[in-house]
């Protein structure tokens, strides 16, 4: 397979730009499942505490490849490519669970844990006949191994064994802001998937994006939660691969004392006939509450009030995509503040009131830009044409001419 | 696996109950939709994968009538979306237990959703876990609890199921 980036003449403003066609052509996604997705890039697998034994396993995805992460016998994590090194049927379907093994169910081949290759059914044939050949090795034919770091309970992979570490690919502003939301022990309360019908990239320019928040999501202005007046910004890591969102909304409600421990703020008079679902605790000492962080390239951490998440897009083919979100809290929560996670899940996923339409707006601009000339771009110049820190500053795109200037140089458009 | 059976006067206001419902959501008349369920009450709206495990947490959820009025609001003032409308089938009424004046019962459920284009999906099917108070004239949902068996939606959900 040759690997030359398909030929693209990218517009000559740079990252102010993103041309249409790379959201419409089949090559172009297939160089991305190479470039990107088994690049030199860290991508989100799932939470350590969702494999807390020996034995537990969780499946993911890479891109398009089907991915197994596992906690060995000796309390490793490990991710392996889930495909039979044999005839390449999945060998594991279920979503999570615990085994001692992974038995492929088309011909028994079976490997261990960290993925070796255990055992061929009939190798040495029957009846001394048949089997495999006598110098056949089962130690070539492990499964693909996916290397893994667990930083923070977030445990990534990557295919590529030169990558520094997480913490340097993130960058101390974003690692920081990893610390921040994994400060203790989490526990999963919920997930939710949401098929999306546009091209990945659709979405990681939506996530990164502030400017359509208030617009777009307008139960925000008409319930005076949020606008782009309060206090905020935009900080980026990795030279604008990452980025943080982040907006402060104390000023604009009430606060009381939430028995000692934190603030609770009750929202009232905002036009709802039942507002108690968005009674909310001050649970960071910043007084952040809504903060969005993108993780080049398809992971997101959320925190809106007291929901918090991670979201990974998986690609679906050039024109679907699927978004992963996996709700947690803490392990010490107590009834009241998980009760308020709980209820607050209205505001977020696919029926909720502040994010239901991120999943059709990608879907308006993938029909829109069918058919579009090979010259026709997108335009990102709100808040200026540069990539910098842009910290008190919400009406602005700097993060997603981050996003696209790091994709560039990863397609080597 | 039924263990109660009904007198045909309690059947008759459960499936009236259902009916309008259906009718409320499917005619698209759902300011009708709030008043079918108690002051005080439980609508949730939950996966399998989440149901099973014991999660809480919603997809969408209510625990007031006002709050299923808010979200006849968000559906006609608020939210963005592309129209579309379902047709609602509902069948298998198993009815777990009668305690006085109330119904513990469950049903299964298909939504066909139809896109102004002409497209139709079969975008959830499920099974509704209710719990319904019988009154002197007819029934109202305390609990509905919509346990979809797909762990994904389409898009996006902004019309109850």
């Amino acid at each position: 397979m040759k690997n030359e980036p398909p030929r693209i003449d990218w517009p000559e403003e740079g990252p102010t730009r993103s041309p249409y066609r790379v959201m419409n052509d089949p090559e172009i996604y297939r160089q991305e499942m190479q470039r990107i997705f088994r690049g030199p890039v860290w991508h989100y697998l799932c939470l350590d505490c969702e494999i807390p034994n020996a034995g537990d396993f969780r499946t993911t995805f890479i891109g398009e490849n089907p991915i197994i992460v596992t906690r060995d016998a000796d309390g490793g994590i490990n991710a392996m490519v889930n495909r039979c090194a044999h005839k390449g049927a999945l060998l594991c379907i279920d979503p999570c669970g615990n085994r001692k093994e992974f038995a492929c169910v088309y011909h028994a081949w079976t490997y261990s844990l960290k993925g070796d290759l255990t055992a061929v059914a009939f190798q040495r044939g029957l009846a001394g006949t048949g089997g495999m050949p006598s110098d056949f090795d089962l130690k070539q034919h492990g499964l693909e191994r996916v290397r893994v770091e667990n930083f923070c309970g977030m445990v990534y992979g990557t295919f590529d064994d030169k990558l520094e570490d997480v913490e340097t690919y993130l960058g101390p502003e974003m690692s920081a802001h990893v610390r921040r939301i994994f400060n203790r022990p989490v526990e999963v309360i919920g997930y939710s998937h949401q098929l999306l019908p546009n091209n990945w990239k659709l979405y990681m320019e939506n996530s990164r994006d502030p400017y359509h928040a208030t617009i777009l999501h307008a139960f925000y202005a008409t319930f005076k939660l949020n606008r782009l007046s309060m206090q905020g910004g935009v900080a980026l890591g990795h030279n604008g691969w990452h980025n943080l969102l982040y907006s402060a909304a104390e000023r604009d409600i009430q606060k009381d004392d939430y028995q000692g421990k934190g603030l609770r703020s009750v929202i009232k008079d905002v036009g709802l006939e039942d507002s108690s679902f968005l009674t909310r605790l001050q649970e960071f000492d910043d007084g952040i509450t809504v903060a969005i962080q993108s993780i080049f390239p398809t992971c997101n951490t959320q925190q809106i009030y007291n929901t918090l998440a991670i979201r990974q897009t998986v690609p679906l083919g050039l024109t679907k995509s699927e978004l992963h979100v996996t709700c947690f809290g803490y392990k010490d929560d107590d009834a009241e503040l998980r009760r308020m996670r709980n209820q607050q899940a209205n505001l977020i996923g696919p029926a909720g009131y502040v994010s239901m339409e991120d999943g059709s707006v990608g879907g308006y601009v993938q029909r829109g830009i069918a058919g579009a000339d090979k010259d026709e771009a997108s335009i990102m110049e709100m808040g200026g044409r540069d990539i910098k820190q842009s910290p008190g500053v919400r009406a602005t795109e700097v993060a997603l001419r981050g996003f696209w200037q790091a994709y560039r140089e990863l397609m080597g458009f | 696996m039924a263990k109660a059976t009904l007198d045909d006067a309690t059947r008759r206001k459960i499936t009236d109950l259902n009916d309008s419902y259906i009718r409320a959501i499917d005619d698209d008349r759902l300011e009708e939709w709030p008043v079918l369920f108690t002051e005080k009450c439980l609508y949730r709206i939950t996966t399998r994968e989440n149901y099973a495990r014991g999660f809480e947490m919603p997809l969408m959820e209510g625990i007031s009538r006002g709050m299923l009025i808010d979200r006849v609001t968000g559906y006609r003032r608020v939210n963005i979306y592309e129209p579309h409308r379902y047709t609602h089938m509902v069948s298998g009424l198993a009815v777990e237990k009668i305690d006085g004046n109330r119904v513990t019962c469950r049903q299964n459920y298909l939504v066909i959703r139809t896109m102004i284009n002409g497209e139709m999906t079969v975008f959830s099917a499920g099974i509704y876990y209710d719990k319904i108070l019988l009154g002197a004239d007819g029934a109202m949902f305390e609990e509905r609890i919509v346990v979809q068996e797909s762990c994904r939606v389409d898009t996006l959900l902004v019309i109850p199921l």
